[in-house]
C-alpha cells in the first residue's frame, strides 16, 4: 500500500485536491444533512433529536407539495423546451447553406451570458401587467392582458421562460459540437440516394446525437431540480412559482428551521439519485452503455 | 419546385428563422439598455418605453448613490478572477493524471469523480454553512473560491483534452530530465492553452453571474459581490426603487461580461488560426 502510493505519488497529488474539496463541502455536507433532518433543530443551542418527525411534517405541508410541483413543471418544460430548441438552433447554425455564421452563433449565445437575476429583474419589468412591453403586444395583437406575476396561474410561465431563453444557448452550442462531428459523407451518400433533409435529419442526424442528447438530459435534469435564481427574482404570489430548492433556503435561512430545510435537501438528494439511476437504466438497456 | 428553387426557399428560411431567433436574443439586452438611461420623469410604459427624449446617466449617479458600488464590484471582480485562475489550475493538473498516468484505481477515480455531478453540492446548503462557519469563512470572499477550487466537470473536460496530446512530447520531455509537475508546467500547460481559453471563458461567465453561494455565504452589504447587490435593489430603502435604477444596475452586470465574451471570441478565432497555420 505504502510502496503503491510512494511509486504512484504524483498522480495521487495531482487529484488529492479535488478529493479533499470533495470530503468537506460536498460528501460531509451531504451525510450532515441526513444527521440535521431528524432533529429539530433552528439553529442556536443543540440539535435535539425527533425521529421522522420533519418528515411527517413535510407530508402534511401544501407549501412542500406546491414546490415540488413547481419544480417538477420547471424540469419537464425546461427538459423538452430547451432541447427542441437547442437541435433546432443547432441545425440552423450548422446548416451549409448559411451566411454570417460566426455573427449567428455569437448573438444566439448571448442569452446564456446574461445573470438570471439580472434577467429577472429585467423579465419583472417586461411582464408587469400594467406596464409591461408583452401585454403591450399581446393587446396590440387583439389578446387580453395577462397577470402574469400576480397570478397562481400564469406566474410560473415567467420563470419558464427566463429558464428556457437563458439557457437553450448553452445546449445548442454542445448539440453544434457533435453536429460538427458527423460525416459530410453521410450526408452526401444519402442526398445521391434520393432522401431529402427531413429524412436525413431523423436517419443521420439525430442517432448521431443520441449520446450528446443523453448527457444534456442528465446535466438538464441535475440543474431544473436545483433551479432557484430564475424563480427567486421572479416571486409569484405565495408559493405558486416556488421552486423546491428555493423553498430549502427559506425553511433553513429565513425561518431557521434547519431541521425541516435538510429533510427537503434529502429529499432532493434521494428524487436526483433515482433520477439518475434511471436514465442510466433505460440507456443501459438501448446497450448503449 | 425545381431544385433551385427548393433551395433558394430552405436558404431564405434558415437565415428568416436564425433572423428572429437572433432578435428574441438581443431585444432584452437592447431594452434593458434603453432603458437604463431614461429619464424616471419620462413614462415607462408599453410602448412608449422605447422612446428616451432626454438620455440621461442621472440612473447610474442616483444607483452608485445608493449602494457601495466600487466594493461590491472589486468584490465580483476578485471571486472571478481568483475562482478562474485557481479552478483553471488545479482542473488541469487532475485532468492530466487521469489523462497520463496509470495509477491503480484510476478509472474507478474517474467514473467516481463524473458520478460526482449527479448529486449537487447546493442540496447540503445548510450544513455546508456550519462548514464555513466554523472555517471561520462566512463573509469572505475566500468562501466563493476554495470549494470550487477543482471541479468534476472541469477536470472531466480537461482529461478529454489532455488525453490527445501525443504521448511522444511527454516521453521526450522525461528523457529531457523533466519530472512530473516540470512536464505539467513546461509542456502540458503550453500545449493546451486552446483548452485553457475556453474554459477560462466558461468559468469567468459562471463566477461573475454566481448568485446562490454569496447569497448564502456573505452576510453583509460590504461583502456582497455585485449580483448580490442587484438582486436586492427592488425592496432596498424599504420604499420601491425606480426601474430605470434597477436596470441601471442590470446593465452595469451585464455589459462588462458581454464586452469580455466577445473579446475572448476574437482571441479564440485569432488562436484557431494559429494552430490552422502550424499545421
Amino acid at each position: 500500500m505504502l510502496k503503491t502510493l510512494k511509486k504512484y505519488r504524483a498522480p495521487y497529488l495531482f487529484i488529492l485536491p479535488f478529493f479533499i474539496l470533495f470530503l468537506v463541502f460536498q460528501l460531509i455536507p451531504t451525510v450532515w444533512t441526513f444527521y440535521i433532518s431528524l432533529t429539530n433543530w433552528r439553529g442556536i443551542g443543540d440539535p435535539v433529536f425527533c425521529g421522522f418527525e420533519n418528515y411527517r411534517k413535510l407530508m402534511l405541508d401544501n407549501m412542500f407539495w406546491d414546490a415540488l410541483k413547481n419544480t417538477v413543471v420547471y424540469w419537464l418544460t425546461g427538459l423538452v423546451l430547451i432541447l427542441v430548441f437547442a437541435v433546432l438552433i443547432a441545425n440552423l447554425l450548422n446548416s451549409e447553406l448559411l451566411h454570417g455564421r460566426v455573427f449567428f452563433k455569437t448573438v444566439t449565445f448571448l442569452p446564456n451570458i446574461c445573470a438570471a437575476i439580472a434577467m429577472g429583474l429585467i423579465f419583472r419589468m417586461l411582464f408587469d401587467e400594467n406596464t409591461g412591453l408583452i401585454n403591450e403586444a399581446l393587446q396590440a395583437v387583439g389578446g387580453k392582458r395577462i397577470p402574469w406575476m400576480t397570478s397562481t396561474e400564469y406566474s410560473k410561465l415567467p420563470v419558464i421562460i427566463l429558464n428556457v431563453w437563458r439557457n437553450t444557448p448553452w445546449f445548442t452550442m454542445i448539440i453544434l459540437s457533435g453536429l460538427l462531428n458527423i460525416s459530410r459523407d453521410y450526408y452526401e451518400a444519402a442526398t445521391v440516394d434520393g432522401a431529402g433533409r427531413w429524412k436525413q435529419f431523423w436517419y443521420i442526424t439525430m442517432p448521431s446525437l443520441k449520446n450528446i442528447l443523453f448527457f444534456c438530459s442528465i446535466t438538464l435534469t441535475v440543474d431544473s431540480w436545483k433551479i432557484f435564481n430564475e424563480s427567486y427574482i421572479l416571486p409569484g404570489p405565495g408559493t405558486s412559482n416556488t421552486s423546491l430548492f428555493q423553498y430549502m433556503y427559506e425553511s433553513g435561512f429565513n425561518i431557521f428551521n434547519m431541521g425541516f430545510a435538510s429533510a427537503i435537501g434529502v429529499i432532493l438528494i434521494i428524487i436526483l439519485a433515482v433520477l439518475s439511476m434511471v436514465q442510466m437504466a433505460a440507456r443501459r438497456q438501448q446497450g448503449e452503455i | 419546385m425545381n431544385r433551385k428553387g427548393k433551395r433558394r426557399l430552405v436558404t431564405w428560411t434558415v437565415h428568416l428563422l436564425l433572423l428572429l431567433i437572433s432578435l428574441i436574443c438581443i431585444l432584452p439586452i437592447l431594452w434593458m439598455c434603453l432603458i437604463s438611461i431614461k429619464p424616471t420623469s419620462e413614462t415607462m410604459s408599453g410602448f412608449q418605453s422605447i422612446w428616451v427624449y432626454h438620455p440621461t446617466f442621472a440612473n447610474f449617479k442616483r444607483l452608485f448613490a445608493m449602494i457601495p458600488i466600487a466594493q461590491n464590484a472589486w468584490n465580483s471582480v476578485f471571486t472571478t478572477l481568483m475562482g478562474t485562475v485557481t479552478s483553471l489550475f488545479f482542473c488541469a493538473l487532475a485532468g492530466f493524471a487521469f489523462a497520463k498516468y496509470q495509477f491503480p484505481g484510476r478509472n474507478f477515480l474517474f467514473y467516481f469523480v463524473i458520478a460526482t455531478m449527479l448529486v449537487p453540492p447546493e442540496v447540503g446548503a445548510v450544513p455546508l454553512f456550519i462548514i464555513m462557519k466554523k472555517l471561520n469563512l462566512v463573509n469572505s470572499l475566500w468562501s466563493l473560491v476554495i470549494p470550487r477550487i477543482a471541479t468534476a466537470v472541469g477536470i472531466f473536460y480537461m482529461h478529454s483534452y489532455i488525453s490527445d496530446v501525443p504521448d511522444e512530447l511527454i516521453q521526450a520531455a522525461k528523457i529531457d530530465g523533466c519530472r512530473d509537475f516540470g512536464i505539467f508546467i513546461r509542456i502540458i500547460l503550453p500545449v493546451i492553452k486552446p483548452a485553457l481559453s475556453s474554459w477560462a471563458a466558461v468559468t469567468l461567465i459562471a463566477r461573475w453571474n454566481d448568485f446562490f453561494w454569496p447569497l448564502l455565504y456573505l452576510r453583509k452589504q460590504a461583502k456582497y459581490t455585485l449580483m448580490v447587490t442587484i438582486s436586492m435593489l427592488p425592496v432596498s430603502e424599504g420604499l420601491s426603487t425606480p426601474w430605470p435604477v434597477i436596470l441601471a444596475g442590470t446593465t452595469l452586470v451585464i455589459i462588462p461580461i458581454i464586452m469580455l465574451y466577445l473579446v475572448l471570441q476574437t482571441f479564440q478565432k485569432a488562436g484557431m488560426m494559429m494552430g490552422a497555420v502550424k499545421g
